[in-house]
């Protein structure tokens, strides 16, 4: 169609993102806890993220023409012929995952206890659930290679002793990633070394047990919460795998690719879809608890954000002061919160359901847009992580160079004050990129052009929300959780 | 209906008790209007139109871009407040 009017979009949609987030910049004074005035209160930061993501919504309505939708979601290169690569890629990250894990057991063991010291830990929360798991949605899942628990159960027989009953699809892994972040944020795990060592052998032994139970295949593929998550944000990367060998696509397409392929999508029928068969995709759109688990992984980063800002210490003093144990205030949290979540996804989905005036029942809806929610949650996660990966990246270098005699002087990088602009950024980009993602959706699934536009009103709205709970969150001094 | 949000359903659609539903006749897929689905058809079966099919379509598809320009209309509307709007906290607030 009118590729001009689309490339004219383009540039005022780049114009209007330079132009409203130059003020933004002004404001980062206010994140650190320097002197420094903020000119720019955060109210009106956050405000502007989510006029941002409105504007974004209302300039990618411009783009209406189904062919170009189709060929932007669907560009891609292939890199065939790399399944020998493939296949010593996959030994050496598996001996580096064994290598790493081994490591992990030995330094948490017997090294120093300092916890900013400790190589088991440094490997843990920065290089792993920190600089891996960047690496996991901006280049690609190579989880499933790297996985020590799943090369050590490639040992014991793949079939499993117990079925799993299928309708319990991915609430298992929900109630699992819930489990460890709460884990995570109440025991010391980041700063007990042996504990630490304690929790990773005990999470080896069970995904061991869990896999022999239930079989490998069921055990990584859909109970194992850790797998799954790598597995949802792999689906943002740009290099994927297919059947012989690798492609690249955009950031965030292939989490289009389960909708275009699905029989109701629109241009089912012409037949490219079976083409891509056999590109190894394993979760189906209708998988139950996989929306919940889209949510809960959004809920869980900001969730980890919260309980480090100020307002959730004066939140929690008078309710411990009280009596009520932290523990339990920490877990009434992570489930109240994750209800929120997911009412708030649900309300949004049924009200651009009815705004579709569609027969597409409401848990369908929900489930073909939840992929649009993955951006959103690789934004915030790079948002929170990158930082922190940056600042303790030396210490990791001089500890992993002699782990069990650290040198004593550590140095940590101590970020500029526009790295709070930057944060923000990464939370913007992942909602622009989510804005486009419910845009390519919403032409897949319903006919004309108002439609699938009316469609996503109220999910963009939620979208809004999203970005300024979590551009808040970004903005706060980060503190310890505190009571735990 | 709730349950069904739980368990895994394989039904995509949720169809009310009335009869006037508009169905597409190659995949039976129902659409809350005969607008909905005569686009549906051009889209998605466009090989294999009737003639009145064909008319239908390409009369929706009118319909559809004479409401897109209205939308639009709308849309620019709606940025140009967002943009004043946004201005003029900016203004207001780096002013105070």
């Amino acid at each position: 169609m009118r590729r001009s009017s689309v490339s004219l979009c383009l540039a005022v949609l780049l114009g209007s993102l330079v132009a409203l987030v130059r003020p933004v910049a002004a404001h980062v004074g206010g994140l650190t806890d320097t002197t420094v005035s903020a000119p720019v209160p955060t109210w009106l930061t956050v405000l502007t993220g989510g006029a941002i993501v409105g504007v974004s919504f209302l300039l990618t309505s411009v783009v209406t023409d189904h062919d170009l939708i189709r060929g932007v979601a669907g560009a891609h290169i292939r890199l065939p012929g790399l399944a020998t690569l493939r296949r010593w890629g996959r030994r050496a990250f598996q001996l580096l995952g064994l290598g790493a894990l081994a490591f992990i057991v030995v330094t948490g063991m017997v090294g120093p206890t300092t916890p900013t010291e400790n190589a088991a830990i440094l490997l843990v929360w920065a290089a792993w659930w920190g600089g891996f798991t960047m690496t996991v949605y901006l280049l690609g899942n190579s989880w499933p290679a790297v996985d020590p628990v799943r090369t050590l159960a490639g040992l014991i027989p793949s079939a499993g002793r117990f079925s799993y009953p299928d309708r319990l699809g991915a609430w298992p892994s929900v109630a699992g990633l819930l489990g460890l972040v709460y884990f995570e944020v109440v025991m010391p795990v980041a700063s007990a070394p042996r504990f630490l060592t304690v929790v990773v052998l005990a999470y080896v032994l069970v995904g061991l047990l869990g896999a022999w139970a239930f079989g490998r295949a069921t055990w990584f593929g859909t109970i194992d919460p850790v797998a799954r998550v790598f597995r949802v944000y792999g689906r943002f990367a740009p290099i994927q795998r297919t059947a012989d060998g690798f492609e690249l696509r955009l950031p965030g397409n292939t989490l289009i690719d389960d909708a275009t392929s699905h029989p109701l999508a629109r241009g089912s029928s012409g037949g490219d879809a079976s083409e891509d068969a056999g590109s190894g995709r394993a979760t189906p759109i209708n998988e139950a608890g996989q929306t919940a688990f889209i949510v809960a992984l959004l809920w869980v980063t900001t969730y980890d954000g919260l309980v480090a800002t100020p307002l959730w210490r004066a939140f929690a003093t008078p309710i411990v002061g009280v009596g009520i144990p932290p523990l339990v205030l920490y877990l009434v949290a992570i489930l109240a919160g994750f209800a929120l979540f997911l009412a708030l996804y649900r309300l949004a989905t049924r009200r651009g359901r009815d705004a579709a005036e569609t027969y597409v029942s409401a848990r369908f809806f929900q489930d073909w847009f939840a992929p649009a929610l993955v951006p959103i949650a690789a934004g915030y996660h790079i948002a929170h992580f990158f930082g922190y990966f940056l600042s303790l990246s030396p210490a990791l270098l001089a500890v992993l160079g002699s782990p069990l005699a650290p040198p004593t002087e550590l140095l940590v990088i101590v970020l500029p004050e526009w790295w709070g602009s930057i944060q923000l950024l990464f939370v913007l980009v992942g909602h622009l990129i989510a804005v486009w993602v419910a845009h390519a959706l919403a032409f897949e699934l319903f006919p004309g052009i108002l439609t699938p536009l009316r469609s996503q009103y109220p999910l963009v709205l939620a979208m809004i929300v999203y970005t300024m709970i979590s551009a808040w969150i970004v903005t706060q001094p980060f503190g310890a959780p505190p009571f735990v | 209906m709730i349950s069904n949000e739980f368990t895994g359903s394989d039904d995509p659609f949720d169809v009310p008790n009335s009869e006037d539903v508009a169905r597409c006749p190659h995949c039976d897929r129902p659409f809350a209007s005969a607008h909905q689905r005569d686009l549906h058809l051009g889209e998605v079966h466009g090989d294999r139109l009737t003639d009145d099919e064909r008319a239908a379509f390409d009369a929706g598809i009118e319909e559809e871009h004479d409401r897109l320009w209205m939308y639009h209309f709308k849309a620019v509307i709606m940025l140009l407040v967002i943009y004043m709007a946004t201005g003029l906290l900016y203004l207001i607030v780096l002013s105070g």
